[in-house]
């Protein structure tokens, strides 16, 4: 008789609060429904409160994995990005947020983990291992990043220019990457507001992009860097120097 | 509906007057209390006199301190009151039961997940009903629903391993750790429960000890490397006389309360609670993993703590109602659903 194949938890090794900040993370039932309630409130209100409409989501893939890169210039924004993808891939759904931000407290942690399924991004040391195990999740695991290459939050809604690392995580896979464009987010909660103003917000989806033949080195992740950047601007109608 | 229910059950759920009522209740937490404050101070001096190394300083203090916690959150609900008695210990199957769906991969099957944590509140329902049919019908019931739950997938590939699974998780840490709830029906069982937790606790104690103490061959040295004979032998025998004298007073004047039974009692509580912790050393070794989980600092998770008392409890309730009759069978029976 053969032996019964076992997949313990990824995660199993790790204490919880070193869980909630781990790569390796996997939730089970009770993240799962905290993550339903959670997103569909946040879709209904963003429907509600933003009249959120999208346009392009003919352009997501079927299935995981893939990644979507957008402008970023407000807290909604995340929320925004997921609220247009079915409820059923909240679990494959992993926002990438700032880890001095959302993992520095246990609350925030929690928070960030369990509710939004969000890994953290380390800004002041994204060192090549980091974005390495965030580039195998995504080849190994089923996966959706929600990525903002530009790092930080633009503080007056304009676009600053894409990190490489976006490139780092994509180069010579198969994970397709679709640029996005949020318009109104600013607008709707600028940082620094306490509360969402009620004004509509849009999110334009493009065309996915493959980068399966670009190198793995850093040329090839300035090139998708900045292609990227310009597709996002693109869609937000901006022209290459704004 | 709290207005609905009469006051034998309320008074049993929630007279926390009662607490004390039982002298063995006052001397096991008393005892409990002394043990802690003792090697609180025995871990304190060892410390501060520089007799352990810094590593061990830290996991000494660690399981001190997880262990005052694990104290208040076993002794707090039964003293309490029934009511959190059963709450606490659905909390405590739930628990457990997600540290073995985490350790054995069936958390990725969210149906079957769903079906067993429906039924552990169907059972802990049962017992708040004190509807016993239920809870024993709730067994086989369970195990039904769980093997015929997912065939609407359509996915046969895996189907043996991930009902056995959900089945074993949903009889061990459900049914079985859920008889800790049903022994609440009686109004007498602080002591009997705090008396039952106790001695499983200290036979892992009297096993580690007398293991170390006499050393000589291991028992089942590919499940458990660390066990030996002598271990196993010493906690039977201590573990069979403490549970005997304390027995003694905890059913003084009831048919229980004779030495031939209450070295029964005792040999059950030793034996079990010895091949509980063996059964989930052979799950653990069967997984290829150490620790079930990191949950509690310097124990490893709540199965590692309470995996004793899963095979344990059952046979306890039911050795005891072989001589006392159904336990609660004075009480009312059929609190919100009559009949």
């Amino acid at each position: 008789m053969n032996d019964w194949q076992y997949q313990p938890a990824q995660d199993i090794d790790l204490t919880p609060s070193e869980r909630l900040r781990s790569y390796r993370r996997e939730g089970g039932l009770i993240s799962d429904s905290c993550r339903l309630l959670w997103w569909s409130g946040v879709k209904s209100s963003l429907k509600v409160w933003h009249r959120l409409s999208v346009t392009g989501r003919e352009h997501l893939p079927e299935s995981p994995s893939y990644v979507l890169v957008s402008n970023h210039s407000s807290h909604l924004d995340a929320l925004t990005l997921a609220a247009s993808l079915p409820l059923s891939v909240r679990n494959q759904l992993f926002p990438l947020a700032a880890g001095d931000a959302f993992f520095e407290r246990p609350a925030t942690s929690l928070f960030a983990a369990v509710m939004l399924n969000a890994l953290p991004v380390w800004r002041t040391a994204v060192g090549r291992h980091a974005i390495k195990a965030l580039r195998d999740r995504l080849i190994e695991t089923p996966s959706i990043y929600l990525l903002f290459p530009e790092g930080t939050r633009s503080r007056d809604g304009t676009m600053s220019q894409f990190k490489p690392g976006i490139g780092m995580m994509l180069a010579g896979t198969n994970v397709p990457v679709l640029p996005c464009y949020l318009h109104g987010a600013h607008a709707a909660c600028p940082p620094g507001a306490r509360f969402p103003r009620p004004l509509p917000i849009r999110l334009t989806i493009g065309q996915p992009r493959l980068y399966s033949d670009v190198e793995n080195r850093k040329n090839g992740w300035e090139n998708i860097a900045q292609e990227l950047e310009s597709d996002v601007k693109a869609l937000g109608g901006l022209t290459s120097d704004q | 509906m709290l207005a609905l229910i009469d006051n034998v059950t309320w008074q049993r759920w929630f007279g926390v007057g009662d607490a004390f009522a039982d002298p063995v209740t006052v001397w096991i937490v008393s005892g409990i209390a002394a043990a802690l404050a003792i090697s609180g101070v025995a871990i304190w001096t060892l410390i501060s006199r520089g007799r352990v190394s810094e590593e061990s300083a830290t996991e000494l203090k660690q399981r001190w301190i997880s262990w005052c916690w694990l104290i208040v959150a076993i002794a707090g609900p039964i003293l309490l009151g029934a009511f959190w008695t059963v709450l606490a210990v659905c909390l405590l199957s739930l628990l457990c039961f997600r540290e073995y769906a985490r350790a054995t991969g069936l958390f990725r099957e969210r149906m079957i997940s769903v079906l067993v944590v429906l039924g552990i509140g169907v059972l802990t329902l049962a017992v708040l009903d004190h509807f016993d049919r239920l809870y024993f019908a709730t067994a086989a019931l369970g195990v039904l629903v769980i093997v015929i739950g997912t065939l609407w997938q359509d996915r046969p590939t895996g189907f043996i391993q991930r009902v056995a699974l959900g089945s074993l998780g949903f009889l061990l840490f459900g049914f079985s750790l859920g008889y800790l709830g049903l022994m609440t029906t009686t109004p007498d069982y602080r002591p009997i429960l705090l008396m039952t937790i106790a001695a499983v606790e200290l036979n892992d104690v009297f096993a580690f000890c007398c293991g170390k103490l006499i050393g000589g061959p291991k028992w089942l040295p590919n499940t458990s490397p660390g066990k030996t004979i002598s271990g196993a032998v010493g906690a039977l025998v201590l573990t069979t006389i403490l549970v005997a004298v304390m027995g003694h007073f905890v059913f003084m004047g009831t048919s229980v309360d004779r030495w031939d039974r209450l070295m029964t009692l005792g040999v059950l509580v030793s034996g079990l609670g010895q091949l509980g912790d063996l059964t989930l050393s052979s799950i653990k070794r069967d997984l290829k993993i150490k620790d079930i989980s990191h949950t509690i600092p310097g124990h490893g998770g709540l199965l590692d703590r309470f995996d004793s008392l899963v095979l344990v409890v059952p046979a306890v309730y039911h050795f005891l109602s072989l001589y006392l009759g159904p336990l609660g069978a004075d009480q009312p029976m059929r609190v919100f659903t009559g009949g």
